[in-house]
């Protein structure tokens, strides 16, 4: 609670330090930085935790300024402003969020397709905002009406905005401390894997994208009632541009970086801009300086340097509390591949794969490099779409869904090269894997979730030989490469998935280590009594754990039975020993 | 439709498809999301200004064109794009802030206000029973020719298959001899310079000023997101849909209509069909 309240409490005492320090004019000032630079914490937040970047910020600050402008025009009294204003924040965050899903939805990558589809919407709303003479007032803009609650723009406005500072702040660090941060942060670190874990990533950037939004909205009514006037430009595409340019500045990954940046960039450009014809010039410069070699920004700089005075502590033990059970999926049958058919351009990879699986029980998939084994399993997924034929499990079809349903119908997979959450620590990679189908909406809100443990997992960890219980607090991109398979290992099976798919698990593994992941595949499929399918090169490791051996070849199934059949097949014999088919 | 409404949209297609080109080069070969094209665009746009302001003569304004927005690319490759290749992200916002910067030097120099120039080529032809600007016919035919050429180059010559084994795998094709440095710089700068002679065929058309990029950047784009990345075939589709529904649109109704239109496609685009109208195997 600490690391939340003290920040937050300095904050708010030097921002009511400033109007008894250097008098009211200069407060009025700041309060304009304070409100572009709290839209930038909204940007900051989407922007540094789940890699979206906005560049159409405005459109959300310049529509509730208009409506803001309007409104007290209107004069009805503070009850319908505030009623008023409540509605056009919901209004907003609908709309932001459903055109984040939308855009987002079937994607894994943030790219730059949405930061551009923003800055269209902007660059259009200007261009409304322009010509919509009898609502907006045109290019002349909105003005002519008092204040929120009629109070005075250079004396107590001044604190209703840093009031909005402080609750957005305190908002934004507490979010921090939660479970959803986890979530935010897994989406820009490994989408795929996030999706392979049940959460749909569509979803929750497009929540985040709202949230941004309605800062921004927020932060545009105070504009408004604290500039008394409101133009095109407060919804353009410049001002969105300066926005993001705060952020990044101040640094994105800190709640109070963008309101540092918003602070020291207007104030420096308050004092320069006249006398200094390259001002903008300059803060270009800064802004691709920043990109390039400091991306964490202002805010970074003055950490790393409190860290060398105070090194931040690490390691603190916590107790475990049960998980609740993973919701409960029937699919308890076999899979089954009919026809199935994939092909990529003009690269045919699957050729009318067919197949079926018993119910439970390990089936190895072996095969020469280009059978299609990873393939096949990306279709099972989800991450690659078929082009015909058909994959149910039991009676239920599973193939063209994305792949953030495989985990929902029993489906868990572990990739071929590991794939974890590389900025985060083991504790955080197998916080994220525990709420994998298991945790509600507001599971996400509550800090005893960074607790959750189930059994397996922590049999898992406790297991003597398991190389992981030391090293939970280590970032996991310096974890070498076997204990990342055993970590992602672990992260799947945390969700305890009815059928596991499994890449090459043994891949870069040692003798020792390569005994024991196959020891625990094995108990997890006695365990679960589920259904494992492990691609694998080693005939050893197949001959030891497969109740059934699929081979492929060129895109098709060569032969599916007990390794004893499939070793004695000549077909299987020819691919392998180099012979003619 | 009348003749003169077919020809206003060969004009705009054919426009449009000169400007995303550099963009289909830059972002879909190097994947680098340069948000400073449309600045580049602008500068051509300005070259036939800066030739006039020093009294040079007009056949010089091809060269200045090349000249000035040459030496920009290959001096922003070397100190900041060659960084980028392969972070498509940070590619976006370090060139973003490369788009403030030359609008920033380029108002600097010239001002805000508007420039405008007037063609090399007046009069107008009567073609399909109307009379049209012999200006725009020119350009509309160069454009044809020039496409023509470059997907014929493109076909067989080397440095194109080069570029398609460094876009297929770049470890590999340094590997095997090929300067994949020297081959980005080189394409890098071949589709800015693609991007500022767009920018000197619009410049009589249009009204000069630092902030006129932006606008080709965002429709280049969408005409990428249409058409999908990777081919010429499709920037040409890209562009005919996007230029098409923003003229026909704009004609009957507004250009805001025209340009929410555009936007609403493309954002059904992304939606829908994410890698373009020509992918057919999803």
């Amino acid at each position: 609670m600490v690391y939340v309240l003290l920040p937050v409490s300095l904050l708010l005492a030097v921002l009511l330090l400033i109007p008894e320090l250097f008098g009211d004019f200069v407060a009025y000032q700041i309060g304009l930085y304070l409100i572009y630079g709290v839209a930038a914490q909204g940007i900051g937040y989407l922007w540094g935790k789940t890699g979206v970047l906005p560049l159409g910020q405005a459109l959300f600050f310049g529509f509730a300024a208009y409506v803001t402008a309007i409104t007290l025009r209107a004069e009805s009294g503070l009850i319908i402003d505030l009623a008023l204003a409540t509605a056009v924040l919901a209004a907003i965050s609908v709309f932001s969020f459903l055109l984040a899903a939308l855009i987002f939805r079937g994607r894994n990558e943030s790219g730059p397709y949405f930061s551009l589809i923003t800055l269209a919407l902007v660059m259009i709303a200007e261009q409304v905002a322009g010509t919509m003479t009898n609502l907006t007032g045109g290019f002349n803009g909105m003005s002519g009406f008092d204040s929120l609650g009629n109070l005075d723009p250079f004396g107590s406005f001044y604190y209703v905005i840093v009031a909005a500072t402080v609750v957005v702040s305190l908002l934004l660090y507490v979010l921090n401390k939660l479970p959803v941060n986890l979530i935010a942060k897994a989406v820009a670190d490994n989408e795929p894997r996030l999706q392979l874990l049940g959460f749909p990533t569509h979803v929750v950037k497009g929540a985040v994208f709202a949230f941004s939004a309605v800062i921004a909205a927020l932060s545009g009514g105070l504009f408004a009632s604290h500039q008394g006037i409101v133009t095109p430009t407060s919804m353009g595409f410049g001002l969105s541009a300066e926005m993001v340019i705060l952020t990044a500045v101040g640094g994105r990954f800190h709640v109070l970086g963008p309101l540092i940046g918003a602070v020291i960039v207007g104030w420096a450009s308050a004092e320069l801009r006249d006398s200094f014809p390259y001002w903008e010039l300059l803060m270009a410069a800064a802004f691709i300086l920043v990109v390039l070699k400091a991306p964490g920004g202002i805010a970074e700089l003055l950490e790393s340097g409190y860290r060398r005075i105070r090194p931040a502590k690490i390691g603190k033990s916590f107790e475990a509390i049960a998980a609740p059970t993973t919701k409960v999926v029937d699919s308890d049958a076999p899979l089954r591949f009919d026809d199935v058919h994939l092909q990529i351009g003009v690269v045919r990879i699957l050729n009318g794969v067919s197949f079926e699986t018993p119910p439970t029980g390990i089936v190895s998939v072996i095969g020469p490099n280009g059978a299609g084994k990873t393939s096949a399993l990306n279709t099972i997924t989800g991450n690659l779409r078929i082009t015909d034929g058909s994959i149910a499990l039991g009676k239920r079809r599973i193939d063209s869904r994305p792949p953030y349903k495989a985990l929902h119908s029993g489906i868990g997979r572990k990739l071929q090269v590991p794939s974890v959450f590389f900025s985060m620590n083991v504790s955080e990679n197998l916080s994220i894997a525990m709420m994998a189908n298991r945790a509600r909406l507001i599971d996400l809100f509550r800090p005893s979730t960074y607790q959750w443990r189930s059994k397996s997992l922590s049999d898992l960890l406790e297991h003597s030989s398991v190389p992981l219980q030391e090293e939970l607090v280590e970032p996991v991109e310096h974890l070498p490469q076997g204990h990342r398979q055993f970590l992602e290992y672990a992260m799947t099976i945390a969700a305890e998935p009815q059928v596991l798919l499994l890449d090459e698990p043994c891949a870069g593994l040692s003798p020792d280590e390569t005994a024991l992941m196959t020891n625990l595949v094995r108990e997890y499929q006695a365990e679960t009594g589920g259904l494992v399918i492990v691609i694998e090169h080693d005939i050893s490791i197949v001959e030891a754990i497969s109740d059934k051996v699929l081979v492929m070849h060129l895109g098709q199934v060569l032969a599916f039975d007990t390794f004893e059949t499939v070793r004695s097949n000549p077909e299987v014999q020819a691919v392998y020993s180099g012979g003619t088919k | 439709m009348s003749s003169v409404l077919f020809l206003n949209l060969a004009w705009q297609i054919s426009t449009l498809a000169l400007v995303a080109l550099g963009l289909a080069i830059v972002f879909g070969k190097l994947q680098i999301m340069n948000m400073a094209h449309g600045e580049f665009v602008m500068i051509g746009a300005y070259a036939p200004v800066i030739t006039s302001s020093m009294g040079l003569p007009g056949w010089l304004q091809v060269p200045m064109c090349l000249l000035t927005v040459a030496l920009v690319a290959f001096a922003l490759e070397r100190t900041i794009i060659r960084h980028l290749y392969g972070r498509m992200f940070d590619s976006l916002l370090a060139t973003w802030g490369i788009a403030i910067l030359l609008r920033e030097a380029v108002e600097l120099i010239f001002g805000r206000g508007y420039q405008s120039v007037s063609p090399p080529i007046g009069g107008t032809l009567s073609i399909l029973g109307a009379d049209y600007p012999a200006y725009r016919i020119v350009v509309i035919i160069g454009i044809i020719v020039g496409f023509a050429a470059l997907y014929w180059w493109n076909t067989r010559s080397k440095v194109a298959t080069r570029i398609k084994a460094m876009v297929g795998n770049p470890d590999l094709a340094e590997a095997i001899g090929i300067n994949t440095a020297r081959l980005s710089a080189g394409a890098f700068i071949f589709g800015c310079c693609t991007a500022g002679l767009a920018g000197l065929i619009l410049a009589p058309t249009i009204r000069i000023e630092p902030m006129m990029g932006l606008d080709y950047l965002i429709r280049s784009f969408f005409a990428l997101v249409v058409g999908g990345l990777g081919n010429l075939e499709g920037l040409g589709i890209g562009a005919g849909i996007i230029a098409g529904t923003q003229s026909v649109l704009g004609a009957v109704a507004n250009q805001t209509y025209g340009y929410l239109a555009v936007l609403t496609l493309s954002i059904l685009f992304l939606w829908l069909k994410p890698d373009g109208i020509r992918s057919s195997s999803r």
